[in-house]
């Protein structure tokens, strides 16, 4: 049979993330596939030197457009462990509420992109509607849909009036219920079910080896979550599951983001529980003291690591970003050969890609 | 004959039915996604755009055939139209009709396959190649389930099948197996949601279609368009003939609320599921598909042998 | 894998369930927007209160403001916002409270020229035009 090369983006309906692959198909099989990357390159890490602490938290917002809020978390994180600042514990937990709506948000709009490439139209209205709702109690508490800017070194910028906890609460209640019932979708419906069981398998070595993070690790049975691993305030005084699947396929990831988002949910009401009084920030000097400092948190795409080196000015001498995209996008080659031209898109939409986290 | 032939059933109707089976098609499918749909003017106005845009084709590509295409597959839904009954008027008939529209109506698949075949684009290639081994995938079902009531009533003229189920009851309530499989034939024969495999958006783009724009492109879709309501105008018949129960009604009405009920179960068919692989649907069509019609004919043999 | 008369309808019911609620599009241009409450949108300064302290223009992630000074008390505020990424940095910056971003919302504009907006003006009598 004769051998063609079918591109697959930068522009493609299938991705609408900059990524090109050159898949080498023989009749419906494809046999080799290349990728290429850099088409988001921006530079952000050198834009960081450019610039103030302060400046930079907006600028590694933009990094990513979904997870924004998590990369100026965990940046965060870092200036406050070199400045030595403790916060104050309301302004934890709400940072970390931002966090668990993020993850929900992100793992929707996931499955709605999943749906979409097995031509699933339906389901991917229906999460991209529940997403919606989330999208919106995060406008209304920050101010933006996806860049929040409510984290600055030293605490958050907004904070939660009593009535707007039980009004979130109450919407919360409502969220959970549109997630069960995709939760249902993902685990009884048989086409779906069809498109993505035994597809795009990773063994838990291959996991290993490839240093795999997030709900991709998870789905191949690697039990790994920072926000259990690695507890910080507010994390350590909150209960929850961390759900683990061994099948290793698009089907098993599917499964454990929807589980995830279910247990963001329950997080969720928990922090609005348990929210103690107090401000939402400390004031911090602008000049950081000299020191470097590896941040981590758990994205809700796998772990995120931000290493900051300051030279005790007011600018990082270097700010060096990992998203897990970067880690999980390594596994693509592998995944996709020997597959079927009609895997391509289930096996590219079940990493979970973010092109321009990994850019950058 | 000739205001048949090109008003009513013919082709001036057709075209309106086409346009108001694609706006209901995609008003009622954007319902079921919570969505609102296009407003009733949206697939003339796609259908007007379309001419007006630039048409091109890559380089390599036989300009001749790649414009004879459209206009073959269109032609042969047109002629197919011709011998299907509209609530009883029909342009012509003869014995044996049911199978020349058969044979009309598989012919879009064929163009349809060779508009891939000789583009040059990767996509269209696959596209085609995709939308061969699809209809090898579900022609066969669906003629078996379509040859189910002219089994039954004894006759190959769609005219005396829609006379027997007047005589007794509607085809879908004696042989609901055969109706089921018919209607999944047609949704793989006019490649919707959930058998769009050919021209999966994410796979292979566009399909065959990919390179097609301009003029060819909107007699392409108005092909497809018109197939739609021709096969559905002819699973009516097949299935939901004249029967006794509803005599007292005007015919037209009723033959047009039997078509938007099928078409209903088409829209419902592409909500609720996901799209095949296609060795899922060879699977589906020749393991599953075909026996169940092979033993509804059977079951047909025995009734009104 | 388990085959049940379930699996193969299981979106019917939530279908149902959709249609009886009604669709939920938002008809955007021809509705107005649903903003939120602190939806960050139009910057909008209180020039009385403003000092000309230039600690907006120093925090901006976007270089979007701009501040042009003649004097100790005379100089210009200039908001580009094409260049403002709607932070509200800016807001938090400001010590006197001058400096904020209401929830009001435009659209595009096809004019460079109105993209750029003295937000402050204090010279003490615009100069005499060149011309």
């Amino acid at each position: 049979m004769t051998k063609i090369i079918v591109p697959i983006g930068p522009q493609h309906p299938l991705l609408k993330e900059p990524v090109s692959f050159q898949l080498t198909v023989e009749g419906e099989h494809v046999t080799e596939s290349a990728m290429r990357l850099g088409y988001v390159h921006r530079g952000i890490e050198r834009l960081c030197q450019e610039r103030t602490y302060v400046q930079n938290i907006h600028l590694l917002e933009r990094i990513c457009g979904i997870c924004s809020h998590v990369h100026t978390t965990t940046f965060c994180q870092g200036v406050e462990a070199l400045l030595g600042v403790k916060l104050p514990s309301r302004a934890l937990y709400l940072r970390a509420l931002l966090c668990e709506l993020e993850r929900i948000h992100s793992h929707l709009l996931w499955l709605g992109v999943l749906a979409l490439n097995i031509g699933f139209d339906t389901i991917f209205m229906y999460a991209w509607h529940d997403r919606e709702v989330v999208l919106d109690i995060m406008e209304d508490l920050s101010g933006g849909r996806v860049s929040h800017a409510v984290n600055i070194v030293g605490g958050v910028r907004f904070d939660l009036t009593d009535d707007r906890r039980v009004t979130l609460l109450r919407q919360l209640n409502g969220l959970e219920e549109q997630v069960r019932i995709l939760l249902g979708v993902v685990e009884h419906e048989q086409t779906l079910q069809a498109r993505t069981r035994n597809v795009g398998r990773l063994s838990l070595e291959q996991i290993r080896r490839y240093c795999v993070v997030g709900p991709v690790a998870r789905a191949s049975g690697l039990d790994v979550d920072l926000r259990r691993d690695m507890p910080r305030p507010p994390y350590d005084g909150l209960t929850f599951q961390v759900p683990v699947r061994q099948e290793g396929d698009v089907w098993a990831r599917t499964l454990v983001r929807m589980l995830e988002t279910v247990e963001s949910v329950h997080l969720c009401r928990q922090m609005l529980d348990l929210l103690p009084p107090g401000p939402v920030s400390t004031r911090v000097s602008r000049r950081v003291p000299a020191g470097e400092v590896v941040s981590r948190t758990e994205a809700p795409r796998g772990e995120v690591v931000y290493y900051i080196r300051s030279d005790g000015s007011d600018k990082p001498a270097r700010v060096k970003v990992r998203t897990p995209t970067l880690t999980n996008l390594i596994t693509l080659p592998s995944q996709l050969e020997n597959v079927n031209m009609a895997d391509v898109s289930v096996v590219l939409s079940g990493v979970d890609l973010c092109i321009a986290c990994a850019d950058r | 004959m000739l205001f048949k032939l090109l008003i009513f059933p013919g082709f001036l109707f057709l075209l309106l039915c086409a346009f108001v089976f694609d706006w209901v098609d995609r008003r009622m499918l954007a319902r079921f996604q919570g969505r609102v749909g296009p407003p009733w003017y949206q697939p003339v106005a796609d259908f007007i755009k379309l001419p007006t845009k630039e048409d091109t084709l890559p380089q390599g590509v036989n300009a001749t055939v790649a414009a004879a295409l459209p206009m073959l597959a269109l032609a042969a839904v047109l002629t197919a139209s011709v011998y299907v009954p509209v609530a009883g008027v029909v342009s012509a008939s003869f014995e044996g009709d049911l199978i020349v529209v058969l044979f009309l109506l598989s012919l879009p698949a064929l163009t349809y396959f060779l508009a891939g075949w000789i583009s040059v684009g990767v996509y269209s290639i696959l596209g085609g190649h995709r939308s061969l081994l699809q209809y090898f995938s579900y022609e066969v079902p669906f003629l078996m389930a379509v040859a189910g009531p002219a089994v039954l009533s004894g006759s190959w003229s769609i005219a005396s099948i829609v006379a027997y189920q007047a005589q007794t009851t509607w085809g879908a309530v004696m042989q609901p197996l055969g109706f089921v499989l018919a209607v999944v034939g047609l949704i793989g024969k006019l490649k919707r949601d959930p058998l769009d495999i050919p021209k999966a958006k994410s796979e292979v783009v566009s399909g065959s279609l990919t390179e097609f724009s301009g003029r060819k492109l909107a007699l392409w879709r108005l092909s497809m368009n018109m197939q739609t309501v021709v096969g559905i105008f002819l699973l009516v018949n097949l299935f939901f003939g004249e029967s006794r129960f509803f005599d007292v009604l005007p015919a037209f009405p009723v033959f047009g609320l039997k078509a938007l009920s099928i078409l209903l179960l088409l829209a419902t068919a592409s909500a609720i599921y996901a799209r095949l692989r296609i060795d899922q649907l060879a699977d589906l069509g020749w393991r599953i598909l075909a026996p169940l019609a092979l033993l509804q004919i059977l079951a047909n043999v025995g009734i009104g042998g | 894998m388990g085959f049940s008369l379930r699996s193969i309808v299981y979106l019917l019911p939530q279908v149902w369930r959709v249609l009886r609620a009604g669709p939920l599009t938002v008809q955007f241009p021809f509705a107005p927007p649903e903003l939120q409450e602190g939806y960050r949108g139009q910057v909008v300064v209180d020039a009385a209160r403003c000092r000309g302290c230039s600690l907006c223009v120093r925090d901006c992630p976007a270089f979007a403001l701009e501040l042009e000074r003649e004097g100790r008390e005379e100089y210009r505020l200039i908001y580009h916002p094409d260049r403002c990424a709607y932070c509200g940095q800016c807001e938090l910056s400001c010590q006197f409270g001058a400096i904020r971003l209401s929830n009001t919302f435009t659209r595009a504009t096809a004019d460079r020229d109105t993209l750029t907006r003295v937000l402050v003006d204090r010279r003490p009598s615009p100069p005499p035009l060149d011309e």
